[in-house]
């Protein structure tokens, strides 16, 4: 059953138009990775879709609610991450999370909120003496605190420590598997590969890359790179190849065997391919070309 | 609790954590509020009646700057901050929040004016209101209106460093109109004085001076008629701006 249902989604802010057309679909209980460059068009999706923008064109539905017109009964179900977010520095993360149990439908206990986000040990601590990370784990504890059934996650790891994210994956995941369905934009291309299961890459307000995180990078090529040797010129080799610093680098859609082929020829020639890498697509080469950030 | 409850209670707690808002906006208007009469019962000539003019003068001081000023720092701080923003993540409407904050402040003010009123009648022998029913009327309604237009100013600030001076003219006119800052008025045009006795803090301030002052229950409702419409008009303008303009959050560079 979806849970989250864009169509054709417009958004201007002034002159400039943000969101240029959007549609997507979110599947319950899925994570859902929405990706881009800076000014993308992602935070304004993001909050058209939390009802805090009204949208100029196209129809947004969460849990089959309208995000403006079902405020309330949204609320009920969903938590959001803003991407930016202020907090009572004056208060300490137990009373911060203990005030938003006041405006939360069905809180978890406040011991559990802060246990299931580490922040446990914190809880007597003033809000302003927290370190980045540590405030987006209470920005975390907060948005998850009424069990909601849409999370969405506005670069929820931003600031954090390594440790401190791999624990919000763990977190994530485990949400996701009790049914919650979560929407995530994130920087961390290693997060969304690693979380999300299937992905949009939204570029200048248009989505230029969606589908399952699998089967998108099963369709790009995968690449072999390797130190050219002296005496060979990028014509003399088995497979098309480009020579990029020094290193001769082959695309292909299965590198696997384009690297057989390159290392056969080189055995029969008595030459080494030194320094040889082989790789399969990663969401960053298919997030370069498809945001065109190698433009 | 109720969302507006709990609103309030957020407000209220928020109000009293920081020390340089207390300070600013409790202790300096009291001082003034029941200082000034009580200075000058001593010194003029007119004793009582002088204490009298300058405490009901004091009440539209402690209205502009408990209230108005009060909600202006403390919203545009919070917009400014996202945390008008964070708060709208959760099952308070937008509603509930304003009236949380504006109650919080109204109820603040509320309790100050009834200490100052205490304290000039014991230091100052001012008399206690001979209506308190009506008195306590005028004072919560003209809280609440200059709340609902402290927050409705908020869409005219454009940074929180700015919102203390940009609020200042309010209580310079406040006082000013109320005879607070010295006997201007009687050197004002009647245009002029017309303008001033517009101002919703005059509504309190006349209310005041009319419960105070020797009368009777009908003189007294009627002295109050024009006030009521005052407010109510005051009112009307200040939900219909907070409605049409108010900003959650800053504007985009």
């Amino acid at each position: 059953m979806t849970a989250i249902q864009v169509t054709k989604l417009r958004k201007s802010h002034g002159g400039f138009e943000a969101v240029r057309g959007v549609s997507f679909e979110v599947g319950e209980g899925e994570i859902f990775a929405l990706l881009g460059r800076n000014g993308a068009g992602k935070t304004t999706t993001v909050e058209m879709l939390a009802g805090f923008q009204r949208p100029d064109g196209g129809t947004v539905r969460v849990l089959d609610l309208d995000p403006v017109a079902d405020q309330a009964e949204l609320r009920r179900r969903t938590g959001v991450m803003l991407q930016e977010a202020g907090f009572f520095q004056e208060l300490t993360v137990g009373q911060t999370v203990a005030m938003w149990r006041d405006f939360t439908a069905v809180p978890r206990p406040l011991e559990e909120a802060l246990d299931l986000t580490g922040l446990t040990t914190k809880a007597d601590t003033k809000v302003r003496q927290l370190s980045g990370g540590e405030k987006r784990r209470l920005d975390l504890a907060l948005a998850t605190l009424g069990r909601p059934d849409v999370l969405f996650l506005d670069e929820p790891t931003t600031g954090m420590d390594p440790e401190a994210r791999k624990n919000t994956w763990d977190i994530v995941r485990g949400l996701a598997a009790e049914g919650t369905t979560v929407l995530l934009t994130t920087h961390y291309l290693e997060e969304a590969q690693r979380l999300a299961s299937r992905l949009a890459i939204l570029d200048a307000g248009e989505v230029v890359a969606y589908g399952g995180m699998v089967e998108t990078l099963a369709g790009r090529s995968g690449r072999v790179s390797f130190t050219l040797p002296d005496s060979v010129a990028p014509d003399d080799l088995p497979v098309p190849a480009s020579v990029i610093d020094g290193r001769a680098v082959c695309q292909a859609a299965d590198p696997d065997l384009a690297a057989q082929t390159l290392l056969s020829w080189a055995s029969e020639r008595g030459l080494r391919l030194a320094s040889l890498e082989v790789r399969m697509a990663t969401l960053e080469d298919l997030f370069l070309e498809a945001a065109g950030n190698d433009r | 609790m109720t969302g507006t409850a709990a609103a309030f209670r957020l407000s209220t707690r928020l109000f009293w954590l920081d020390r340089g808002v207390v300070f600013g906006t409790v202790v300096t208007p009291v001082v003034l509020c029941v200082g000034m009469p009580v200075l000058m019962g001593a010194l003029r000539p007119d004793g009582v009646a002088g204490a009298v003019q300058t405490f009901v003068g004091g009440l539209a001081i402690v209205l502009s700057v408990s209230t108005f000023m009060s909600i202006v720092q403390a919203l545009t701080a919070r917009r400014d901050q996202l945390l008008l923003k964070r708060l709208r993540t959760t099952l308070l409407t937008e509603r509930q929040i304003l009236v949380g904050e504006i109650s919080g402040q109204v109820v603040q003010t509320v309790a100050l004016v009834a200490v100052c009123t205490l304290a000039v009648h014991l230091a100052a022998d001012v008399p206690l209101p001979r209506n308190p029913l009506l008195y306590a009327v005028f004072v919560v309604a003209g809280t609440t209106v200059v709340a609902i237009l402290g927050a409705a100013f908020t869409a005219l600030v454009p940074r929180l460093e700015l919102a203390a001076v940009m609020s200042m003219p309010f209580f310079l006119v406040a006082g000013v109109g109320a005879g607070a800052m010295g006997p201007f008025m009687e050197m004002m045009p009647t245009a002029l004085r017309m303008v001033f006795a517009a101002l919703p803090t005059d509504a309190v301030v006349t209310v005041a001076r009319t419960t105070i002052a020797s009368g009777t229950i009908a003189g007294d409702l009627r002295a109050a008629l024009v006030p009521a419409i005052k407010l109510v008009v005051w009112g009307l303008i200040g939900i219909f701006a907070l409605a049409r303009w108010f900003r959650w959050e800053p504007r985009r560079s």
